[in-house]
């Protein structure tokens, strides 16, 4: 009961903290001291890298860590890992087309070559190959290995983009809400709304998440229905 | 069709190997991938890890940076910028009164003005010249966001910001 209500809810609920967050975004929080205006991508860049490098790409390797380990290893672990990892290309595609969008007015550049950026390209190729490796293997069991390993392997470069701001130097400022000493670099409305974004945006991930695997079990069951009655075909051609 | 097609049909067919032709393709698929990161590593990270160097920093080995084009870090110093249709001239400061005197051509950012940490693409005019030839400007803004109207934001210990 609990789980059918919060599953309707979890579609209009992130529709609303979207929408809250737009409007808190766009009318009701103050512009920034240096950046003006531009500061409102504020509360639509970094949600979106949050979703793409811990969410969903945390999502695929703890899913693939988990079909790794035999007492947990089944075929629904590879499906959410092969769905958040689909999922996670376009939050990665989407965090390095807003950060352009934000780079462009603010740094002067649409794309610098530092460590933040260029480690965050890297992600969004490694997650490519991951779909790209999937394909690449016939067999279900064997391609569910193979892919686990590469997503567990490829989640190495996360800490890397998370840390590069810190462990180098770079263009991209380093941490508002993540800082070293855990101190807050922003404050009030302008905090809470970055806080409702960051929530809209996840359940946004949780909601694609599930549509994406209620697709994915369906054509699987398509599948196993069109193997069994072409196998029920050839059987009757047989009997002629 | 007949029964004798049907028959021939029904023949035992040798599976392909599936095996075989995976590992060929994914061994194909991480060749891409690989030279797909090096790519991407040797525009990014190969070069060097860090994007920039400090004013305080080419104080330091001035001398090894000589002519070189590089990225240079520092403050623009208030009161020091001067805008013209070329550009614009200021002073880069670093810290214990290191300056660099910069002349940037090209339009700068728009978040451009004094007190801001820039990087300025370019190099010094001599190998012992504190007088930087810039082609690039880049502002590097810090991570705090400070409201515009500091009534509307406080921060938590109720100072206005």
């Amino acid at each position: 009961m609990m789980k059918q209500l919060s599953q309707r809810l979890l579609g209009p609920v992130t529709l609303a903290l979207l929408t809250l967050t737009f409007w808190l975004g766009m009318w009701v929080t103050p512009p920034d001291k240096v950046q003006g205006d531009l500061v409102r991508l504020v509360y639509v860049h970094p949600a979106i890298a949050w979703v793409a490098l811990y969410v969903s790409f945390g999502t695929a390797t703890i899913a693939s860590a988990l079909y790794l380990w035999k007492r947990t290893r089944s075929m629904v672990m590879d499906r959410v890992a092969h769905c958040a990892m689909e999922v996670s290309v376009v939050f990665i595609i989407l965090t390095l087309i807003t950060g352009s969008i934000w780079g462009r007015p603010t740094w002067g550049v649409w794309w610098a070559w530092d460590a933040r950026l260029t480690s965050t390209a890297i992600l969004g190729v490694l997650a490519v190959g991951y779909l790209a490796l999937r394909r690449a293997n016939d067999d279900p069991s064997l391609r569910a290995r193979r892919s686990a390993v590469f997503a567990i392997l490829s989640a190495i470069n996360v800490p890397i983009i998370h840390f590069s701001v810190l462990w180098w130097k770079t263009l991209h400022q380093g941490a508002t809400v993540f800082t070293a000493n855990r101190t807050l670099l922003i404050h009030g409305i302008m905090a809470w709304t970055l806080l409702i974004s960051f929530i809209a945006f996840t359940l946004l991930f949780f909601w694609l998440l599930r549509a994406r695997y209620r697709l994915e079990v369906s054509r699987d069951q398509s599948r196993s229905v069109a193997l069994a009655t072409s196998l029920e075909m050839r059987r009757r051609e047989g009997a002629i | 069709m007949t029964s004798t097609e049907t028959a021939s049909d029904l023949s035992p067919i040798a599976p392909p190997p599936s095996k075989n032709r995976s590992r060929r393709r994914s061994i194909l698929v991480l060749a891409v991938l690989v030279l797909a990161v090096l790519a991407l590593l040797s525009q990014g990270l190969l070069h060097s890890l860090n994007y920039f160097e400090t004013v305080n920093e080419v104080f330091a080995h001035r001398s090894s940076v000589g002519t070189e084009v590089i990225r240079l870090e520092g403050v623009v110093e208030p009161g020091s910028i001067n805008r013209s249709s070329n550009g614009a001239t200021f002073v880069l400061a670093g810290s214990k009164g290191r300056r660099v005197y910069v002349d940037a051509h090209g339009s700068p950012p728009q978040l451009f003005q004094a007190n801001i940490p820039v990087v300025v693409v370019g190099h010094f005019v001599s190998s012992t010249s504190l007088n930087f030839d810039g082609t690039q400007i880049m502002v590097k803004h810090s991570a705090s966001y400070i409201a515009a109207h500091p009534s509307r934001v406080k921060a938590p210990n109720g100072s206005s910001r």
